[in-house]
């Protein structure tokens, strides 16, 4: 986690020599919260006290000024050395991901791909500002663990919120209430690479994680922690989970309900600590389905297809990415990514049906949403837009092109999102002069 | 897709992303055709290699598609293309081989060549670019153990289970936690992108199965691949010239905080502009290196100055 550090200290560097403010550096504390007092600007500060890290902060503050700076005398003879880039693209502010929203404690957590980090904010936090909303609690830094976090669960009861890390760090990491700042997991749980989402059966006490490369959900007893395994699995060709993202797990109904986006591949083993393998069985190659939401018995265990499907053209999914379930009205709803809706299906659906509402438009402010949560007790949906520095709430029934009730922001408004996270390659465009960023 | 020149908080010119596209939101390569405006994409999770038009924008369907039964295609990790003998090549850690295909494949095609096999030394392929000029391809492929975790030149033409005629790495080198290669046509300079000098972490889980004998480390900051943030360990791009061999350390580098930003995940060059872009993590930084675009002399006599 010390990269996560860095590029935060780096990135403070730049901007305080840039003269702008860090969005959260004023962020109120939670009533209750105990851990260290520090301001996320201090919280920096001390992490950078380790000396290397304080110079290379301080080397990147100088960055603009200086043509290089001196270093180790590594690479003997060689060209070039410590040199300082001519142009830096970078979003420096949160972006959220994940929502769980708690109404028994009127909290709401956000996961936070782009820092990685966890923010939590009061139930009725948000409004008509153009400022960054002040989170009441978050948590930050290389002691947490955070990766590049995807989904986020809470568990009202025992005050505690987990995530996932999708990558940079194979695990689900849990704090509680009262953790804030620069602080240890409660808990954590080695996952299968590539895990996105986590949904608690607090009456079961399990977990169901789901799992992007191997198309598959894990179920883990809630309390695991270490290198506990999965006390039963989901994968397999008839279970038809392709590239999983979202999930709940329907306690009431006995139920795992997923988002997929439907890419699949029977993925081999491709580490580099993994052995050649030359007897790989039946080939089966890669395909690109519909997306869809699935249904499985909570109780399946291995190769098992689903109870039921919604899929088709007049469903509208288009890489469908959190979901979460009204028990009260039976609805679903799912945050529709590839086409910036919300979409709300009825629970029992099966097939190509098109939703009971679909939220979206200009007026929504909905941009790229990642995860989607119901409000029941306050007649709210929240919506959480990875596209924009910004989550949006609706009354829970809205429909149409809409204008939200309240919009929190992690940035100030109109501050753009690069768009990517944890990019590995590049090219470059001559004709167009532009550079290619895959995601 | 971003203006050359972009710099700060910026949002991209435009996007290819959707259902239609058959994207998807994990794709570790890319390549860009010049003379016939194309983009060449992996899907690791759908096994398939897309080319799109290169002006394409929005929710639009790729040109073409290679997957299927012929192609053999588990998850293709990284892309280049080769122009001139109108060739796509594609890196896949789990065929644990480098597959070459047509130009114009389109759909359930056999790949023309496949360089795989223990001869080969090739494991976890993570970047991959060919040279038609000097008639070369390149890889980067790491193994667990730390030997051949390298660059793998092998003759644009190899085929089967074949080994490379050059290959650099070894202590000397510290390449480790590296992923793009790409080369530099007018010199032939081979450029790589290395988040750090450990060895990638292993996994704890063999795809969905808890992996035999893991034990999980102590130190947190162990528990990161990417970049340790440690100036010993810190990532950096690597320059060697088309004959460099061995265990070697870099002719040229790029190093220190202002790569660390990028976290050195990949690397593109413009070099017309004398132009280098580092991507990693949330962003990209471009350096201006003129030096770097020139041919760097050939070792030889003992002597390692360029």
């Amino acid at each position: 986690m010390r990269r996560i550090l860095i590029s935060a200290a780096a990135a403070i560097g730049l901007l305080v020599a840039g003269g702008e403010p860090w969005p959260l550096a004023s962020a109120a504390r939670a009533p209750g919260v105990s851990a260290d007092d520090s301001s996320l600007d201090a919280l920096l500060a001390e992490d950078c006290a380790d000396g290397v890290a304080l110079e290379i902060a301080q080397a990147a503050s100088r960055l603009p000024q200086e043509a290089g700076v001196a270093s180790d005398e590594w690479p003997p003879h060689a060209l070039g050395g410590v040199i300082p880039p001519v142009r830096s693209v970078s979003d420096l502010f949160p972006t959220f991901d994940g929502i769980a929203l708690d109404t028994e404690n009127d909290r709401v957590i956000f996961s936070d791909e782009n820092r990685h980090s966890l923010l939590v904010y009061g139930r009725t936090a948000g409004g008509a500002s153009n400022d960054p909303t002040e989170p009441v609690q978050w948590v930050f830094g290389p002691k947490t663990r955070l990766g590049y976090i995807a989904g986020v669960e809470v568990d009202p009861k025992r005050r505690e919120f987990y995530t996932v890390n999708n990558d940079s760090g194979d695990l689900m990491t849990v704090f509680s209430y009262d953790d804030h700042g620069n602080v240890q997991p409660r808990r954590a749980l080695t996952l299968p690479h590539q895990s996105w989402d986590v949904s608690l059966a607090p009456g079961r006490d399990e977990i169901v994680i789901t799992v992007q490369q191997s198309n598959a959900l894990s179920f883990y007893k809630r309390g695991a922690t270490g290198t506990s395994a999965p006390i039963r699995t989901i994968r397999g060709l008839a279970t038809q989970l392709e590239d999983p993202h979202g999930t709940y797990f329907d306690e009431a109904h006995n139920e795992i309900i997923t988002a997929n986006h439907g890419n699949w591949t029977q993925i081999r083993p491709y580490t580099p600590y993994d052995p050649i393998v030359t007897d790989v069985g039946e080939y089966k190659s890669g395909a690109f389905h519909p997306s869809a939401i699935t249904f499985h018995a909570a109780d399946a265990n291995g190769d098992v297809p689903p109870l039921r499907t919604i899929e088709g053209d007049v469903t509208g999914l288009n890489w469908p990415m959190g979901i979460d379930v009204d028990l009260i009205h039976d609805e679903i709803a799912v945050a529709n990514y590839g086409d910036s809706s919300v979409r709300i299906f009825r629970r029992g659906d099966r097939g190509s049906v098109q939703p009971v509402r679909v939220l979206r438009g200009a007026l929504t402010q909905i941009v790229g949403p990642v995860s989607v949560a119901i409000d029941t007790k306050h007649d709210e949906m929240w919506v959480a837009n990875y596209g924009d520095h910004t989550a949006v709430v609706f009354p829970r029934t809205a429909s149409g092109n809409v204008r939200p009730k309240r919009t929190i922001r992690n940035a100030p408004k109109d501050t753009p999102t690069c768009g990517f996270t944890n990019a590995s390659a590049a090219a470059y465009d001559s004709k167009r002069d532009e550079i290619l960023v895959p995601n | 897709m971003f203006a050359r020149l972009a710099n700060g908080i910026v949002a991209p010119k435009r996007v290819i992303e959707g259902q239609a596209t058959n994207l998807s939101r994990t794709m570790h390569g890319i390549a860009y055709d010049a003379i016939h405006d194309e983009i060449v994409i992996p899907v690791a999770l759908s096994g398939a290699v897309l080319v799109f038009k290169a002006d394409a924008s929005g929710e639009v369907p790729p040109l073409r598609a290679i997957q299927g039964t012929r192609t053999r295609l588990v998850r293709p990790h990284t892309v280049a293309v080769d122009p001139v003998n109108n060739e796509i090549l594609t890196a896949d850690p789990s065929m644990r081989a480098i597959a070459v295909f047509d130009r114009m494949a389109n759909g359930n095609v056999a790949a023309k060549r496949v360089i795989s096999g223990p001869r080969t030394g090739l494991l976890d392929i993570v970047g991959l670019d060919v040279d038609p000029i000097r008639n070369v391809i390149v890889a980067a492929s790491r193994k667990g153990n730390g030997e051949k975790v390298g660059l793998f030149v092998f003759d644009r033409l190899a085929n089967g289970d074949v080994e490379p005629k050059q290959f650099i790495g070894g202590p000397n080198s510290k390449l480790a936690h590296f992923r793009q290669v790409t080369i530099d046509p007018g010199t032939g300079n081979i450029f790589l992108a290395q988040q750090n000098t450990r060895m990638k972490q292993m996994e704890a889980y063999v795809l969905d199965k808890p992996r035999e004998g893991f034990t999980a480390k102590e130190k947190d900051d162990e528990d990161d691949d990417s970049d340790s943030g440690r100036l010993d360990q810190m990532g950096f791009i690597a320059v060697y010239g088309p004959d460099d061999n061995g265990d070697i350390p870099p002719r040229a580098i790029i190093k220190g905080p202002g790569i660390r930003l990028a976290g050195a995940a990949g690397v593109a060059l413009n070099p017309r502009k004398n132009e280098i872009i580092t991507v990693g993590g949330n962003g990209f930084q471009t350096f201006l290196l003129p030096d770097f675009f020139k041919p760097l002399k050939k070792l030889g006599g003992g002597t390692a100055r360029p």
